[in-house]
């Protein structure tokens, strides 16, 4: 129990949900305070997570503009809130995707000055699984299956799901449904990444072609486009049409999420 | 004399535990005649192979020291240095790695790319040897060697190309196809030492063109002359494809894949040509020292033999003549009768007897010059130590030694073993920096410490053996330390007025926690409340008390100490009253600040077949592991974890039966992280009974 009164305020409204130990508070206040601070809140997305349950969504992108460093601010601020992320990289191995998130942890750390961040970067990693597959040995039943393996043998509950370099071909469609019933089965939601290419234009709405077969399963897409020295991170699908969305757009030297202004 | 240093190749062989290795080099022994019959490693003859000279290492078919060996093939001279394949003696494989110029990575044709194999790789990479690849026991049943280059690529991100095909594989494995001049490579004769060329059997041939486009496409990256030639389409010789291929493996950038059999004595000769071919001489390699006398500035070292000599003591090994140290000359030559100069103690020495060693073999030599391997005898000198001419102010870089993570206590049976305990236990300390030894000041064990259970295990074994010393262990300890996690003011006085001389001393300031030093003080004290003969003894006050925290008596680490007032007595105060003072005051922070425990962190990797995924992360989660990912390698999985190493106690049983013997795993040290609250209640629990035990 808390029994200093100085802490009687931040006690009541804490009570509600759980009980916080003294030992713990300052690592969950820095959460909160680092929770606040996240931008993302701008975007004029409904949910913290930007998707609810079972949704799908899609970063899209040219090779090199920034979709692994966005989707991994996303996912840092999932485990924050102490939600489970499954990263799953087709691309890079285990180290190197470990890497990605320690950099953009650091590097927000740094821009928001957080104190102890060792302390809050070691109570927020067990949230975090990565899984990699090579290209050609992934296909979406082999996912399901280690899926399955991971949650129903107890070792990790995902709440939030990246799949990063996955090919996005016609044929998937199917899969991709199968697998949005299974993560309607065990609620979670999940993101995509696209790589699009420059030698293609995209349809008159900026959709990237390869999108458009599976676009029906997404609620959200979100496309990150260059522009001069800045990348704009665009809703192209799903964000409130209302105008309190302020533009966000990847810091280029930090790849961080940040205000227009 | 046949000295050109053009010709010499100090190679080093590679891989994980049982690709063999060992047989390997026996088999190149044998073939360059420096031996004249052949043991297996667990041969049934008993012999065992000339490399495992000591007889731990015969018993448990492992090879511990890096003996170091010479031999000739091609009128090229040729430096082996056998290296160890567990993780628990890296030290020995970087010590080695060290004074390469080359390497031969073994790899098992069944096994592939094996978890050790990528630890040796990546200690290839920190000390940038060049590489060839060697894919051996093609003989065995479920060998596939293209599975093992497609391995190298992925795994190790090699640029690996096969020189080679092989003619047949597992039971019908009969030779292999010469990729550079297509021919196929028989090896007939008992021991495979006749070698029969035949044009390429029918069935290969498409293959053997495709492969050899590749190679020669490879090839030609690096080589301004083969481009040439394929663009001008004259014709492509076995020399420019072999110059093309020296360029890139010297770059690092190009892996040449060989393959065979060294238990069937099949493929082991074009692998020497190879070493000759294709790996560097000492010319080809830039080796860097530390100046000395410019804040250790990096100085690139020439491999003239009239400039002053600069050379590394990088193995040490106690025979029966007394010490006998390894040593690679970098610079200048070493000659019998010279002075040489031990740059870390200072002290100068005599060169008596020089030799060329044959793992336990020798013979006597009179110079090493630059770029070659020999040892001496009579030399009193630590593993690592670098050897100059008078007036040279040069030390090769100092090797990376991590600190040791767990320890045991040993107690002599006898009296007898009490006296080879402590011989055997200096001549271990100097071989070996990971391995300590110090002794408890309060129960008066002789405590040793390594970086692992396996590591602490060999070298009882070791005594036993070779020092006939007897010894019972306790149970291994993890080195656990103690730090603080916030600042704290203290303002303690020491008085004592108890008849004669009074002691009086007040030390105020405060102690915070500091990341990456142990220790660091800084007195702040304007106005001389202290007066500053007595700021050394509040120093030593502090810092005496790291040494055992008061939480649980273990090391501290990570503390900065600020003093910044404090009161004197004209009479009373002394060195001794400071000291006690600062120790007083130590007590009094560190209770307010916040003291925790923090333990050794394994990184953990385990390759298992995809079936026993979930058991084998079962078994890791109960020993508190945090499960940092999984990698899907086709027909198995490598999963990466990170594990207190207090949990890891017995793992390799348990992890062998839970996937039918099916799966490995490495171990390393990565850092020092607070245990959890429930785990040091239990520890200071079980700290409070000892105590009780002792008093």
């Amino acid at each position: 129990m808390l029994l200093n009164p100085q802490f009687g305020k931040a006690n009541a409204v804490l009570r509600s949900e759980k009980i916080i130990y003294i030992k713990e508070r300052n690592i969950s206040m820095l959460k909160n305070e680092l929770i606040l601070k996240n931008p993302l809140r701008r975007m004029g997305y409904e949910s913290d997570d930007i998707l609810d349950k079972g949704q799908f969504g899609a970063v899209m992108a040219r090779a090199g503009v920034g979709k692994t460093a966005f989707l991994v601010q996303l996912a840092l601020n999932c485990m924050l809130r102490e939600k489970k992320v499954l990263h799953i990289s087709l691309d890079d191995p285990v180290k190197k995707v470990s890497l990605w998130y320690k950099e953009v942890f650091s590097r927000i750390a740094t821009q928001y000055d957080i104190p102890q961040s060792g302390q809050l970067w070691d109570a927020i990693l067990p949230h975090r699984f990565i899984m990699t597959f090579r290209v050609e040995g992934f296909s979406v039943p082999k996912l399901e299956e280690r899926l399955t393996d991971l949650i129903e043998q107890d070792i990790f509950k995902p709440d939030m799901m990246i799949i990063d370099g996955i090919p996005f071909e016609d044929s998937m469609s199917p899969d991709l449904a199968n697998l949005k019933t299974l993560v309607n089965k065990h609620p979670m939601h999940v993101w995509f990444t696209i790589r699009t290419h420059r030698h293609e234009d995209p349809d008159p709405n900026g959709t990237p072609l390869q999108f458009i077969p599976v676009a029906d399963l997404f609620e959200v897409a979100i496309h990150l486009v260059p522009v001069g020295k800045q990348i704009l991170i665009k809703a192209l699908k799903g964000a409130r049409p209302h105008g309190d969305q302020t533009d966000l757009m990847l810091d280029p030297a930090t790849m961080l999420i940040k205000d227009q202004a | 004399m046949k000295k050109d240093i053009r010709n010499l190749r100090n190679i080093g062989i590679s891989a994980h535990i049982d690709s063999g290795k060992t047989t390997l080099t026996e088999r190149i022994l044998y073939y360059t005649e420096r031996i004249h019959t052949m043991h297996d490693v667990k041969g049934k003859d008993g012999v065992g192979a000339t490399m495992d000279s000591m007889e731990l290492e015969k018993e448990r078919g492992i090879t511990i020291a890096s003996a170091a060996t010479y031999c000739e093939w091609l009128g090229h001279e040729i430096n082996i240095i056998d290296t160890p394949g567990h993780v628990d003696f890296t030290i020995e494989v970087e010590r080695s790695l060290r004074v390469l110029d080359g390497a031969t990575l073994v790899l098992c044709a069944v096994a592939g790319v094996q978890s050790q194999s990528i630890t040796v790789d990546q200690q290839m990479k920190r000390y940038k040897v060049p590489c060839i690849a060697f894919i051996n026991k093609c003989d065995r049943s479920g060998a596939n060697p293209d599975r093992v280059v497609r391995q190298l690529k992925e795994k190790l991100g090699h640029n690996a190309v096969a020189m080679q095909l092989p003619i047949g594989l597992e039971a019908d494995f009969e030779g292999v196809v010469d990729l550079v001049s297509m021919k196929a490579i028989y090896f007939d004769g008992e021991k495979g030492e006749k070698i029969r060329l035949e044009e390429i059997p029918g069935d290969l041939m498409q293959t053997a063109f495709d492969n050899r486009e590749i190679l020669i496409d490879q090839a030609s990256m690096f080589s301004d002359e083969l481009t040439e030639a394929i663009l001008e389409e004259k014709g492509v010789t076995a020399e420019m494809i072999n110059t093309g291929i020296r360029q890139g493996v010297i770059a690092r950038q190009l892996t040449p894949v060989f393959m065979g059999s060294a238990y069937k004595n099949k493929g082991i000769q074009p692998l020497l040509d190879a070493v000759t071919r294709l790996l560097p001489c000492p010319l080809d390699v830039d080796n860097q020292a530390l100046d000395m006398n410019k804040e250790e500035q990096p100085v690139v070292l020439s491999n003239e033999i009239d400039k002053p000599l600069v050379a590394l003591a990088f193995k040490l090994e106690d025979g029966p003549y007394g010490q006998l140290t390894y040593i690679r000359v970098y610079q200048g030559s070493l000659a019998k009768g010279d002075t040489i100069v031990n740059v870390r103690t200072g002290k100068k020495a005599k060169v008596g007897r020089l030799i060329r060693m044959h793992a336990d073999q020798m013979e006597d030599i009179d110079t090493i010059p630059a770029g070659y391997i020999g040892a001496l005898f009579g030399i009193d000198c630590a593993s690592g130590d670098s050897f100059v001419a008078p007036g040279v102010s040069l030390t090769m870089t100092s090797m990376y030694v991590p600190e040791p993570v767990i320890s045991l206590a040993i107690f002599p049976k006898d009296n007898k073993s009490e006296v080879n305990v402590s011989k055997a236990l200096g001549r271990f300390t100097k071989e070996d920096p990971t391995f300590k030894v110090n002794v408890n000041d309060e129960t008066g064990d002789t405590i040793i410490s390594g970086m692992g259970e396996l590591h602490l295990e060999v070298y009882i074994e070791r005594m036993r053996r070779e020092y006939q010393a007897e010894v019972d262990t306790s149970p291994p300890r993890v080195a656990y330390r103690e730090t603080i996690t916030q600042k704290a003011e203290f303002d303690y006085i020491h008085k004592k007025q108890t008849g004669g001389a009074g002691q009086f001393g007040r030390v105020a300031g405060y102690l915070e926690p500091i990341q990456d030093e142990d220790f660091v003080f800084e007195n702040k004290i304007r106005g001389g409340s202290i007066p500053t003969q007595y700021i050394a003894a509040c120093e030593k006050g502090f810092k005496n008390s790291m040494g055992k925290g008061p939480k649980m008596e273990l090391p501290v680490t990570g503390i900065r100490v600020v003093i910044n007032d404090g009161a004197s007595h004209s009479v009373d105060s002394s060195e001794m009253a400071f000291q006690a003072a600062a120790r007083g005051a130590f007590r009094q922070g560190y209770a307010k600040a916040k003291p925790v425990i923090h333990e050794p962190i394994m990184k953990v990797v385990v390759e298992t077949p995809t079936e026993f995924q979930g058991a084998v992360m079962a078994t890791l989660n109960q020993r508190r592991a945090l499960i940092v990912g999984t990698q899907d390698e086709g027909p198995f999985i490598v999963i990466e974890a990170q594990v207190p190493l207090s949990e890891m106690f017995g793992y390799s049983t348990d992890l062998r039966s839970v996937t039918k013997g099916q799966a490995q795993f490495t171990m390393e040290f990565m850092t020092y992280k607070q245990v959890p609250q429930s785990i040091a209640e239990e520890l200071l629990k079980k700290a409070a009974e000892e105590k009780k035990n002792v008093a």
